[in-house]
């Protein structure tokens, strides 16, 4: 059973401390939205969790292995990674871009073996791009195109799969289609771990909820015992109406 | 037939082809079969002597010289995922040549002949690290080819100061074949100590080509999906200073094939940059042979070089890349 166990993460740049004493656990089946204003140390922990960044103390099991002494490639086929920024250099088709998800098992686009060919095809089935296959990528909506970054992720099949927001600049429908991918990869036994900017959204979805704050974890645990009017203020500064996981969101204090 | 299942042999007919036309062509006109009997040992004596020593290692160096450029600008393009990156733009050539004539004209080179192409590999190879040094602080290409700009005044500017200075007569005509870039009179021995260079550059290029795709998505999610970015970066620089270096050591700088040849390419091989890679080689090769031609036929009293010639086809097509390209990819 693959699983993230971080404890105590802090990571200090140029003496500017970005997370500070972070533990969370990530495990299959969970849907973990991780929440907090900008600048609160979300990206950093996700990037400190995977090793992209060298964290400066504490202890990051990813499947029982230290995340910083796995192989890029090993890593990859532990834990799916789709980064905030999501740019396309060239407009590939829709199956190559897809197909880069098996870079950690030596596949290139267009030289896939039926193993890599059969788990592309998986993933664009369940991301709905069928009829997008050979389209190229400079000709797609933003709703499509995230649905592409989403199949490569899932092209990897890794237990787990780490988002930093993955909806962001989506109308409604496409961030109710992107979130429902993702909710059906958890219950088919994987573990997500999303940056969500919308708390009703992440309310809807999410197991659990991780509130970031100043490089700090300030609460963690179901939507359920963690979304309090009193956290919305803390964390955000908004006054909210809360109603068991339905958030309204009524203004800033 | 798939669009890429083509590609590669309709180029291989049409390099062969060129290479034997180069042969066909030239201040003496001969006929094919004159050539190929030449080729296979029969003919007379001068023909052979025009083939063999002439037209043929001219070619040969010609084509070399624009493969290396096609595969260093395709696989550069590829980790800096720009259209308008190649060792002629960056200064990767222009860096090389003046590392050349360094080592000629301060007597190094005479030591031994393999100390040219490998200065020129050395200045090659300075230039190609500066460069995605610079690439990990700045994602602006702008930023890049305004270091490149740099790095080529700055050859330019030294190389006039070698001129001046330099303990070996210099003249200006030598200077002009490094800078612009010549395949006149090369003879086998010369391509003999530039091709191991361009062979074990292009052979690190192709080995580590996977990881170029994977740079489609960015460098962010490209480790993510398993690439180790400091080892790409390393072999992606190391392969085109030692093409390109090797390229420059026999032909001086010649710009705008590495950017004109992938550019044509791209689209028939689902802009992939990994699989740009043969076949921008091929195709540059290709179109420095056909301009070559082109510098040997055409009636002026002085000949013309390879470079300018490449140049007056290349540099439109460079700026009317760059004017394509949309601002929010910059």
């Amino acid at each position: 059973m693959t699983e993230i166990i971080a404890k105590n993460l802090s990571l200090t740049k140029d003496s500017a401390t970005l997370l500070q004493g972070a533990s969370f656990t990530l495990k299959p089946r969970q849907l973990i939205a991780l929440l907090g204003p900008n600048g609160a140390g979300k990206t950093s922990l996700i990037r400190t969790t995977l090793g992209l960044e060298k964290r400066s103390s504490g202890t990051v099991s990813l499947g029982g292995t230290d995340s910083e002494a796995l192989s890029p490639m090993e890593r990859a086929r532990r834990v799916a990674y789709l980064p905030q920024q999501r740019p396309l250099a060239w407009p590939n088709s829709v199956r190559d871009v897809v197909a880069l998800g098996r870079f950690a098992y030596g596949a290139a686009p267009g030289r896939l073996n039926p193993r890599d060919a059969q788990a592309v095809n998986t993933a664009l089935e369940l991301c709905d791009l069928t009829d997008l296959t050979n389209r190229h990528t400079d000709t797609l909506s933003g709703g499509e195109v995230a649905r592409v970054h989403c199949a490569r992720a899932f092209a990897a099949e890794a237990p787990l799969l780490i988002a930093d927001e993955p909806v962001a600049a989506l109308d409604p429908r496409q961030q109710f289609r992107i979130m429902d991918i993702i909710q059906a990869y958890v219950d088919r036994g994987g573990g997500a771990l999303v940056v969500l900017h919308d708390i009703p959204l992440a309310a809807k979805y999410a197991s659990h909820l991780i509130w970031m704050q100043d490089g700090r974890i300030a609460a963690e645990g179901p939507p359920e015992e963690t979304l309090t009017v009193q956290r919305m203020a803390d964390i955000y500064g908004v006054r909210a109406h809360i109603d068991g996981r339905k958030v309204e969101i009524e203004g800033a204090i | 037939m798939t669009r890429t299942s083509w590609l590669v042999p309709a180029l291989l007919i049409a390099s062969v082809l060129a290479l034997f036309g180069a042969c066909l062509l030239g201040s003496t006109p001969m006929s094919p079969a004159r050539v190929l009997s030449a080729f296979v040992g029969g003919a007379d004596a001068a023909d052979r002597l025009v083939i063999w020593q002439i037209r043929l290692p001219r070619a040969l160096a010609a084509y070399l010289v624009g493969a290396a450029l096609g595969i260093s600008g395709a696989a550069l393009q590829g980790l800096l995922r720009n259209p308008l990156a190649e060792p002629g733009v960056l200064g990767v050539s222009a860096s090389a040549s003046l590392a050349a004539t360094f080592s000629l004209y301060y007597g190094l080179a005479a030591a031994s002949p393999w100390i040219l192409p490998m200065a020129a590999i050395f200045g090659a190879l300075i230039a190609t690290s500066l460069i995605a040094v610079a690439a990990i602080r700045t994602q602006s290409v702008v930023t890049l080819i305004l270091i490149g700009v740099g790095l080529s005044s700055f050859a330019g500017a030294a190389m006039s100061l070698l001129m001046n200075l330099a303990p070996n007569p210099f003249s200006l005509s030598d200077m002009i074949n490094w800078m612009l870039g010549s395949v006149a009179n090369r003879s086998f021995k010369e391509i003999g100590f530039a091709f191991p260079f361009i062979l074990v550059g292009s052979a690190i290029l192709m080995m580590s080509r996977r990881g170029l795709s994977a740079l489609t998505l960015g460098e962010e999610a490209a480790s993510g999906v398993g690439l180790d970015l400091r080892r790409q970066r390393i072999l992606t620089v190391l392969g085109a200073g030692l093409a390109t270096g090797g390229s420059v050591a026999l032909g001086g700088a010649i710009g705008f094939v590495g950017i004109v040849a992938p550019h044509i390419i791209r689209p028939f091989v689902g802009h992939d940059p990994a699989r740009s890679l043969i076949p921008s080689a091929m195709l540059a090769g290709l179109i420095l042979v056909l301009a070559d031609i082109g510098v040997r036929i055409l009636p002026s009293s002085n000949e013309l070089k390879l470079g300018v010639v490449a140049a007056l086809i290349g540099a439109p097509a460079f700026v009317w890349i760059a004017m394509r390209r949309r601002a929010i990819n910059d």
